[in-house]
């Protein structure tokens, strides 16, 4: 009864947040209906039918979040979804505050949450999701969640608390996440790449987790497909990758080797709550890329596509993506924001040297533009390059100003082609504000 | 006669969390663009202590706490003898950032009070940090009279949870403009012993500081060849990333 009244309460401080214009997207209702009673959030879930999803992993998590969004969506389920922060109890209380009707009863089949690294144990602790899919693990914003085996550690004592009642779909090509997966009570999906033609030869040089996880024995791999993503073995404790429940699908509604994972994440949790692959693909056909994923913009007939590239992997897939697709104009922007880490010394670990001779015109902007710089020159110049480093190649430029830095290499690009823009996080909602300008979030 | 230097790479992948390739990378091509040859030896797991002869220069990167385990059962023993040798007589230049400047001390105390046995090769001790003591992370600038002329003002960023302190005889890198440095307390950072400096600065340190770049260089020819006189390179790139984090710090160059 109580938790009726908190929602009506909750109803009318939201209705006097928004005349008021205290910010759109406020948790004030949530944080009030907490304060009340502290067991809000899990008494509400536990009368109603809906169910909670949780998505965690380095990359991936906003674009897993709308594949499963679209796929729900478009078979005529109710979807509800939301990005954790540091405010993530209130938020989601929040949330059940707008989506029930004034009898307490939700109006979501499925609520849907990003989870990021340092809110998971928090989450797990808080409230039991029916799913977990944990896509991937990698070196990010050292500087603000640390360092990777801590993160690894944090969450498999959470993850060990989850009930049988829950269900885990885990990425065990990489190896940390099977480990993760290992003794659990929660039930678990496993999801990964077979298609050894999709691999490649070398690692990529910011490689994670090359070490066994149980008995840190270096691990051998039968193929890489990214980082240190693959199909691996342990030759001193013999701990391998389980066997998977689902390895390809018929439609990947973007390209890159990354996004097969997000798409047979999604995939393998459509087809265990029942929707059948025809209604998946059907589904899938009418996806539209996530904020600044792959996302394409026309500008003045000319083509601009957005690859976010917030960590050293994500960056290295981008490069091998936009590769693939014969990109020939770029621009880099690196900004040092809270959204971004403020330090920039990962991106020494791009393998960016394999790339730079393909791209016709390197562009770079951004806060620490001059860092960005640095690091193309020394993968531009070559010993070969006679002129030694006095005149760096006439196809790299640097522009502080990224107004600028868009116009420029716009210009620069053929209409036929396309300019491929690669922005860390808040660089890119900067982008965006400025190519379709207005502001988003 | 073209010359030529050897750096040998102290267990690339295991020891490599923050960029710290980019040292390697920065090394490589300002022998390059000097008509300088430049072998790099990778050091890994297993290797033979042999190898070791062949270097000219140490490189050592940052790691996390398991990482660090795995390369204390490699290193002990022979190959720490002659790392020590090699640092202590032969007057190797090298450079050891975070994890394996600490790993170059006497021991490393844990929370806890546990000692973690280090290699002994420098007279410093790092202590992990008391309770309710953050990590000591931010970008740093520091002034270090290393170099021949003015002091040199050095630029990176610092992320660590232990305090290191440096024994009596000990010279730090240069003393803390901005940041924490070693402890945070006494307003040193770094170390340099012989030709080897041992630091906390990420960035990675090299590639926007070319004059220590330039330094490590300079002591592996004069080792080899009794001539470190360096050509001047372009760094007009270099100095603009420097001043653009400079002026964000509101430090002098």
């Amino acid at each position: 009864m109580i938790n009726l009244f908190l929602i009506l309460l909750g109803k009318f401080t939201l209705l006097i947040s928004r005349s008021l214009n205290l910010g759109h997207g406020s948790t004030w209702p949530g944080h009030v209906a907490l304060s009340i009673n502290k067991n809000f959030i899990k008494q509400i879930f536990k009368k109603s039918k809906s169910k909670i999803v949780f998505i965690a992993g380095t990359n991936g998590k906003t674009t897993t979040a709308k594949l499963i969004q679209t796929i729900l969506e478009q078979n005529g389920k109710k979807v509800f979804i939301n990005q954790s922060g540091a405010n993530l109890l209130n938020g989601i209380s929040s949330s059940i505050i707008e989506h029930s009707t004034m009898f307490g009863k939700i109006r979501c089949d499925y609520f849907i949450f990003e989870i990021d690294e340092n809110t998971l144990p928090l989450s797990v602790s808080e409230i039991t999701p029916d799913y977990l899919i944990i896509l991937n693990l990698f070196r990010d914003q050292l500087d603000r969640y640390g360092e990777v085996d801590t993160i690894a550690k944090n969450w498999k004592k959470s993850i060990n608390k989850l009930p049988e009642s829950s269900l885990v779909f885990l990425n065990v090509d990489d190896p940390k996440i099977a480990y993760i997966g290992k003794g659990i009570n929660a039930k678990k999906l496993f999801f990964g790449l077979n298609d050894k033609g999709l691999g490649q030869k070398d690692f990529q040089h910011a490689s994670d987790s090359l070490y066994c996880p149980n008995c840190d024995e270096k691990l051998e791999y039968e193929t890489v497909f990214y980082s240190h993503l693959g199909i691996w073995h342990c030759n001193k404790c013999n701990l391998k990758r389980p066997l998977l429940s689902i390895d390809n699908t018929s439609y990947y509604p973007m390209s890159g080797i990354y996004n097969r994972y997000n798409t047979l994440a999604s995939v393998l949790f459509a087809k265990t709550i029942g929707i059948d692959e025809t209604n998946i693909n059907n589904a899938l056909e009418n996806y539209s890329p996530a904020f600044g994923r792959q996302e394409k913009i026309i500008i003045d007939n000319k083509n601009i596509q957005l690859f976010l590239s917030k960590n050293p992997t994500s960056f290295n897939e981008s490069l091998r993506t936009i590769k693939e697709l014969n990109a020939k104009n770029i621009l880099i922007v690196l900004n040092n924001r809270i959204p971004d880490g403020l330090d920039v010394s990962w991106i020494w670990d791009i393998d960016i040297e394999k790339y730079v001779d393909g791209f016709n015109q390197i562009f770079v902007s951004g806060d620490r533009c001059f860092d960005m710089g640095l690091r193309i020159k020394y993968a531009l110049e070559n010993q070969k390059s006679k002129i030694k480093n006095q005149n760096y190649n006439s196809k790299f430029k640097i522009l502080e100003n990224l107004n600028d830095a868009i116009k420029i290499s716009l210009e620069k690009t053929p209409e036929k082609n396309v300019l491929y823009i690669l922005p860390t996080y808040s660089a890119m909602l900067e982008i965006r504000k400025i190519l379709t300008g207005r502001k988003i979030l | 006669m073209k010359y030529q230097i050897t750096i040998g790479w102290l267990y690339q992948d295991l020891m490599n969390t923050y960029g710290d390739r980019g040292n390697v990378i920065c090394l490589k091509k300002r022998c390059e663009w000097r008509n300088i040859d430049c072998n790099i030896i990778e050091l890994n797991i297993g290797f033979n202590k042999e190898e070791l002869k062949k270097c000219d220069l140490l490189f050592m990167g940052g790691a996390q706490d398991r990482q660090q385990r795995i390369v204390t059962k490699d290193i002990k023993g022979e190959k720490s003898k002659i790392i020590k040798k090699m640092i202590d007589d032969d007057k190797v230049p090298g450079l050891f950032i975070c994890g394996a400047y600490q790993f170059l001390g006497n021991y490393y105390k844990e929370a806890d009070g546990k000692i973690i046995e280090c290699l002994e090769i420098l007279d410093l001790y790092t202590e992990s940090p008391k309770k309710n003591k953050k990590r000591l992370i931010g970008n740093i600038a520091l002034k270090s009279n290393l170099f021949e002329g003015e002091p040199y003002t050095l630029i990176g960023f610092e992320n660590h949870g232990g305090s290191t302190y440096l024994g009596k005889n000990l010279k730090p890198l240069g003393k803390v403009m901005t940041g924490y440095g070693n402890n945070g307390e006494d307003n040193t950072e770094g170390v340099i012993f012989n030709n080897i400096i041992g630091t906390y600065l990420h960035g990675p340190i090299l590639p926007k500081n070319p004059l220590l770049a330039d330094f490590l260089i300079r002591a592996a020819l004069k080792r080899k060849y009794k001539n470190g006189i360096l050509e001047k390179l372009n760094d007009k790139l270099e100095i603009k990333a420097r001043k653009a984090i400079a002026n964000k710090l509101g430090v002098e160059l």
